[in-house]
């Protein structure tokens, strides 16, 4: 039973330093830069002063919190879903389903150093948020705010695991991350009040990952307390098990078709 | 003034090894390289992988400069006078790659002559003759990415005909081709030289490079260590020549006997079933033959067959022995 | 000049744009860079400014019709050349007598129309979406401006892609200079709204001055002398980045064929 344990515990390590090399290999220093500090600084502050040219000044603080929490999407989408259809390009799925590893955590691994990467970015995000655009952090409850921030990126993660266990069985990888990731910012209240759009709008943003920690992230920010936001972060996180459910299922769908058709070199 | 001066070419590659701390590591692709081609001829540049002859190739292609050198073609420098040399050369490297996929054949040849200055009229006649003489006329409107391997090659030489160069580089032209498709491109080279093109063919087949081939520049670690015509190049290796005589049961004596001959550098004796088999060698090479067989003075003797030296074993000494 | 050989170089562009407009609408990277993102910016963009009020739809249109522009100038035309040397092409077409500029030109005047086309398509889009009227105050102002756009856009083209050649590490910042120039250039919002000091940082960028006129002639507000400054600096870019990009492309190629960088290894 502790050997399983213990097993199972090494797969998941291994999924996820493989992830870290993959990730930091083909990054320089210079590139890791730009990616985490200045992109992120440049699209929040083309919306803070895009909603600030449509909503006035004093709304400011609405964009910068939409946008921050939004950075998630970035390692969570991208990051994740190239380390699971990573292994479709480098041709080494053969090997990993020949193997008997627990597939579950073979699969989760993978996301876990992305799930890292996100929140520094937010963090980061919000860093500049403060320093730049005059973001208000003293009502703001920091384990709150923390927790938050760990529940957003896991859900938005577990997106990120489906679209990479989809990107296994169709071509389009890139165009479909890329889409999603706008589609989140359109529809994840990063950028709109959601109360402002019609209802069947509504509806299709409670059923992304993000919009439920946006909205808690700005009530924190307000000052709301952990015990205010519990309900949201709950069905936040919730969104995320289902996410990462729908996506294992995938994943292991993909294998059984893949071994049935032998088309699992087929690229 | 020959068509091709080569002189002191060199050409040497760094590379970076390592992730964290950068190395700078040189390669000497081509040493020191000096020959000249005549106008028409047909040369060859022979060599194993590695030595430096697509190197070679593509610096008289204007595609890589030099790192010490010159070279002049038609009288003009390969770096000073690049774009004249351009529009007069034309070279394949074959290969997948190098055209544009999603286009037809026809469509490819069209880009590329435009790329090479060939007026539209004249291209609507060149392009049909020349897919016809590499035998994909009637395939011509298919996208390139469902041709075959050997049928991409045929279109290179194609694309490389459209301007009517004076000059051709073919480099490994027959690589990857099926036997059939290889002989087909060497008569089309044939038919090249017969048109007074001045050709350099690079190749790792020694047949080929002894059937084509006016004179052969052999090539190794970026220096050339032969040039010459086949024929001089297989006399080097004469004494490589094998007459094998079968014999059925031969004494040790007669063996001495024939190892004594002054023509004759060693004997060995292979056993198959009843029969053994002598394997002279000679310096005298396959006219040693009626001397040799009056040496057996009147033992039954049965086959009598003599291996000439091939270019391959020129190659193999040349190229083993730089080594 | 010799006219055939002028003739012969007109006929690689028209026959280079040809091909890469084929090529272009089956890649669903260029498709999705050139068609879908600056859409969704637009609703995205339409959402936003609801508040504001007045007449924003044409606003939004151009604006995110100009991202567009300059999306698919960084990703797409800026990858002409390394997307050659990647398709094993790049050698064919530096070793022929015609320079590679006029490959790239024609590259780059695919991708603008298409990038033109992409913006009819998200006003018709949006004007159903929304249900707005899409009115435009000085049409002619207008389309002349949009035509000198796309010209100067054209031949910026030719300068981003020789950088990025000569210098890799600048590529790796292609996507942090997407949202900066979307930002400077004032493409959905005037850059009034940014730090006094970050204007001459705008002035000195031609996607600044084509939108500065665009949006104007939108709502009646090209007046003659805005007309001439900033159809002055448009063209005066333009004349530079032409100028430029002859010696940065035999830069660029000397420099490819000393390290031996036309073809991957």
């Amino acid at each position: 039973m502790i050997k399983k344990f213990t097993f199972n515990m090494r797969l998941f390590w291994q999924g996820a330093s493989l992830s870290y090399v993959a990730l930091f290999r083909w990054l320089t220093p210079i590139t890791y830069m730009a990616s985490k500090i200045v992109s992120p600084l440049a699209q929040m502050i083309f919306f803070v002063v895009l909603g600030m040219y449509a909503t006035g000044k004093d709304s400011a603080p609405f964009y910068v919190i939409g946008n921050a929490m939004q950075i998630t999407a970035v390692s969570g989408i991208y990051g994740v879903t190239m380390s699971i259809g990573g292994d479709r390009w480098t041709g080494t799925l053969p090997y990993l389903f020949g193997t008997p590893a627990n597939r579950f955590f073979m699969f989760t691994g993978r996301a876990l150093v992305h799930i890292l990467d996100g929140m520094i970015g937010v963090f980061i995000g919000f860093f500049w948020g403060v320093a730049l655009l005059g973001l208000d952090l003293n009502s703001a409850n920091p384990l709150a705010l923390l927790i938050t921030v760990l529940v957003t990126t896991l859900s938005t993660s577990g997106l990120g695991l489906l679209l990479g266990s989809l990107s296994l069985v169709s071509l389009n990888v890139m165009f479909v991350n890329n889409t999603v990731y706008f589609l989140l910012l359109l529809f994840s209240g990063a950028n709109v009040d959601l109360t402002k759009l019609p209802l069947w709008i509504q509806s299709f943003s409670n059923m992304l990952p993000l919009t439920r920690g946006i909205a808690s992230a700005r009530m924190i920010v307000n000052g709301a307390s952990l015990g205010d936001v519990a309900p949201l972060l709950f069905q936040e996180f919730i969104m995320g098990m289902i996410y990462i459910s729908l996506g294992y299922f995938l994943f292991r769908w993909f294998e059984m078709q893949a071994k049935r058709k032998g088309t699992l070199e087929a690229i | 003034m020959d068509a091709i001066e080569i002189k002191n070419l060199r050409r040497v590659y760094a590379t970076n090894t390592g992730t964290f701390r950068r190395k700078m590591k040189e390669v000497v692709a081509v040493e020191d390289v000096s020959f000249a081609i005549k106008n028409g001829e047909l040369f060859g540049l022979l060599g194993p992988n590695g030595a430096g002859k697509t190197t070679t190739v593509k610096m008289l292609t204007t595609l890589l400069i030099p790192t010490a050198g010159s070279a002049t073609i038609l009288g003009s420098d390969i770096v000073k006078d690049a774009n004249d040399i351009r529009s007069k050369i034309g070279f394949i490297f074959g290969g997948e790659r190098g055209l544009y996929w999603r286009l037809s054949a026809i469509n490819n040849l069209r880009y590329f002559a435009s790329l090479y200055h060939v007026e539209p009229r004249e291209a609507d006649k060149r392009i049909p003759y020349l897919l016809d003489m590499v035998g994909l006329g009637d395939r011509g409107d298919e996208k390139v990415e469902g041709y075959s391997r050997g049928m991409k090659q045929r279109l290179h030489i194609a694309r490389a005909l459209l301007h009517n160069p004076e000059v051709l580089f073919l480099d490994e032209p027959t690589i990857g081709l099926d036997p059939v498709g290889a002989r087909e491109l060497r008569a089309v080279v044939r038919d090249l030289q017969s048109e007074k093109k001045t050709i350099l063919l690079t190749t790792h087949y020694m047949f080929e490079a002894d059937a084509l081939c006016e004179r052969i520049a052999v090539i190794n670690h970026g220096k050339i260590i032969a040039l010459d015509t086949p024929e001089a190049l297989k006399k080097h290796v004469i004494d490589l020549s094998v007459i094998e005589i079968e014999v059925y049961g031969v004494s040790d004596d007669l063996i001495n006997k024939i190892k004594n001959l002054s023509y004759v550098d060693n004997v060995s004796t292979q056993n198959r079933e009843q029969r053994q088999i002598l394997m002279v060698q000679t310096r005298r090479g396959p006219e040693a033959v009626p001397d040799l067989v009056s040496a057996f003075n009147g033992v039954r003797i049965g086959k009598v067959s003599a291996r000439e030296p091939t270019l391959e074993d020129a190659y193999v000494r040349l190229v083993g022995g730089a080594a | 000049m010799n006219w055939k050989i002028i003739k012969s170089h007109l006929r690689v562009v028209f026959l280079t744009f040809e091909m890469t407009f084929r090529q272009n609408m089956v890649d669903s990277f260029i498709l999705f860079t050139i068609v879908v993102q600056p859409l969704l910016i637009a609703i995205l963009a339409m959402w936003m400014l609801r508040e504001r009020g007045g007449d924003y739809a044409i606003f939004v249109i151009v604006g995110s019709g100009m991202s567009g522009l300059w999306s698919s100038l960084l990703f797409v035309s800026g990858n002409s050349i390394t997307s050659e040397r990647w398709n094993g092409n790049l050698e064919g077409l530096v070793a022929s007598p015609t320079p590679i500029q006029f490959a790239v030109f024609g590259k780059a005047m695919a991708n603008v129309t298409q990038s033109l086309l992409s913006m009819i398509a998200s006003y018709s889009v949006v004007a159903v979406l929304f249900d707005v009227q899409l009115r435009m105050e000085q049409p002619l102002v207008f389309f002349s401006s949009l035509v000198l756009t796309m010209l100067t856009f054209m031949t910026f083209g030719l300068i981003i892609s020789s950088v990025f050649v000569i210098n890799p590490d600048v590529q790796r910042w292609q996507n942090g200079l997407e949202f900066p120039i979307f930002i400077l250039a004032g493409f959905l919002f005037p850059i009034s709204l940014l730090p006094g000091w970050t204007n001459p940082l705008s002035y000195i960028l031609a996607p600044y001055w084509a939108t500065r006129v665009l949006h104007a002639a939108t709502v009646g507000l090209a007046t003659s002398s805005e007309i001439i400054l900033t159809w002055s600096m448009m063209i005066l870019f333009g004349i530079l980045y032409i100028a430029l990009s002859g010696r940065m492309f035999k830069k660029m190629l000397y420099r490819a064929r000393v390290e031996a960088t036309l073809n991957m290894q």
